[in-house]
């Protein structure tokens, strides 16, 4: 690379450090892990305990803590967190907006509609086998 | 990877010969891949949740589909779930050490805590084999389902799940976890050959002579990448 442009930065080589930065580093990861396995151990017995909570609040929970965890990972585990600015949002941004667009059109939205009309909309389905399911399911 | 952000501020970024986003083409690209990989995951996880939202009446309970633990007769639901999230965690943490040993060129590490990954990875495939095992075989109980026989419906007892059919419940929960986990696992799978491929480098010395281990961090984001999907998965799929 330096026979082409002296001046280019050699950005493989930028991300060493030495022992004593390493300690510290490797403390805060060891950190982040225990979060996480308690975030996780917290949601284990919600999802144990799971009919002591509203459907809303469940939902609430165990999204926030997914939230919390994809934001370690993200940001100390891959590091996203030590990027420059314009990085981060280039990754970020374009992803979070779709992801909230998807979330409400496909999952609330049309979800929910499908739901109000799924016996107009797959009669041909709910009329054969759903149904018998449905009493078998309730049987067990 | 501050300096990066000290010579951004000390030159002008457009200029030429420094990069805006201060990072290499290498795991700059790998990030981007990543996104668009991202997107596949949350197409079929909001797939998921439209189905979901559609028939909550007789959709079954993660908590009572999911409840083996291995050497124990009883049921524990989501128990081994949890281990199999405890097991990736782990193998991402041991990941991202060798990583930081790449930094300090500590190639010894680098082994160590790459093998940890391997071995880490492994046991989550094999797990997730183990759970798709004795979700395909069922209870012994069964349950009687109408399903398709020769082309005529009929009410037939079945064990366990496959793509048509499905004794807890909605057949198309079935198909949902086939393909979810299914995509996820081959994910971890790819991501365990990549691993190894990058180890076998380490051990010789490649990434030495290079004189950095820019290598593993990139194949450390992919592994992390799959690490951060099932934690999604684990969320939607096994606790709502």
């Amino acid at each position: 690379m330096s026979e082409f442009n002296d001046n280019y930065p050699q950005y493989e080589l930028m991300a060493h450090h030495s022992e004593e930065e390493g300690k510290i580093k490797r403390r805060k990861l060891w950190n982040v892990f225990w979060i996480m396995l308690g975030i996780t151990l917290v949601e284990l017995m919600v999802g144990f305990y799971n009919t002591h909570f509203s459907e809303i609040a469940l939902k609430v929970i165990f999204i926030g803590f997914t939230i919390v965890k994809a934001g370690y990972i993200v940001l100390s585990f891959m590091h996203l967190g030590d990027e420059v600015k314009a990085f981060k949002y280039a990754v970020l941004v374009p992803f979070i907006v779709f992801i909230i667009y998807l979330v409400f059109i496909a999952d609330l939205g049309e979800g929910t509609y499908a739901k109000k009309y799924r016996m107009v909309m797959d009669k041909n389905i709910t009329d054969k086998p759903q149904h018998s399911e449905h009493a078998e399911a309730a049987h067990e | 990877m501050s300096h990066d952000a000290a010579l951004n501020k000390s030159k002008p970024n457009w200029g030429g010969g420094v990069s805006p986003f201060g990072i290499s083409y290498g795991k700059m690209y790998m990030w981007f891949f990543l996104i668009s990989d991202a997107f596949t995951f949350s197409g079929l996880l909001s797939a998921y949740g439209f189905m979901r939202h559609k028939y909550p009446d007789v959709w079954p309970n993660p908590g009572d589909v999911f409840t083996h633990f291995p050497f124990y007769d009883g049921h524990i639901p989501l128990a081994y779930v949890g281990l199999m999230t405890f097991i990736l965690i782990m193998s991402s943490v041991t990941m991202v050490l060798a990583v930081e040993a790449g930094h300090r060129n500590d190639r010894k590490a680098v082994t160590r805590w790459m093998f940890w990954t391997i071995v880490g990875g492994l046991a989550f495939v094999g797990s997730q084999a183990w759970e798709w095992y004795h979700f395909i075989v069922g209870t012994e109980h069964g349950a009687i389902r109408n399903i398709l026989v020769d082309g005529e419906w009929k009410d037939t007892l079945i064990h366990g799940a496959n793509l048509s059919y499905n004794e807890y419940g909605l057949p198309v929960f079935g198909d949902f976890f086939f393909f979810i986990t299914g995509f996820h696992g081959f994910h971890v799978f790819s991501g365990v050959v990549i691993n190894f491929i990058i180890f076998l480098n380490v051990l010789n010395g490649t990434y030495e002579k290079r004189g950095h281990y820019e290598m593993v961090e990139k194949v450390g984001l992919y592994w992390h990448f799959v690490d951060l999907v099932w934690v999604f998965v684990f969320t939607f799929f096994y606790l709502l």
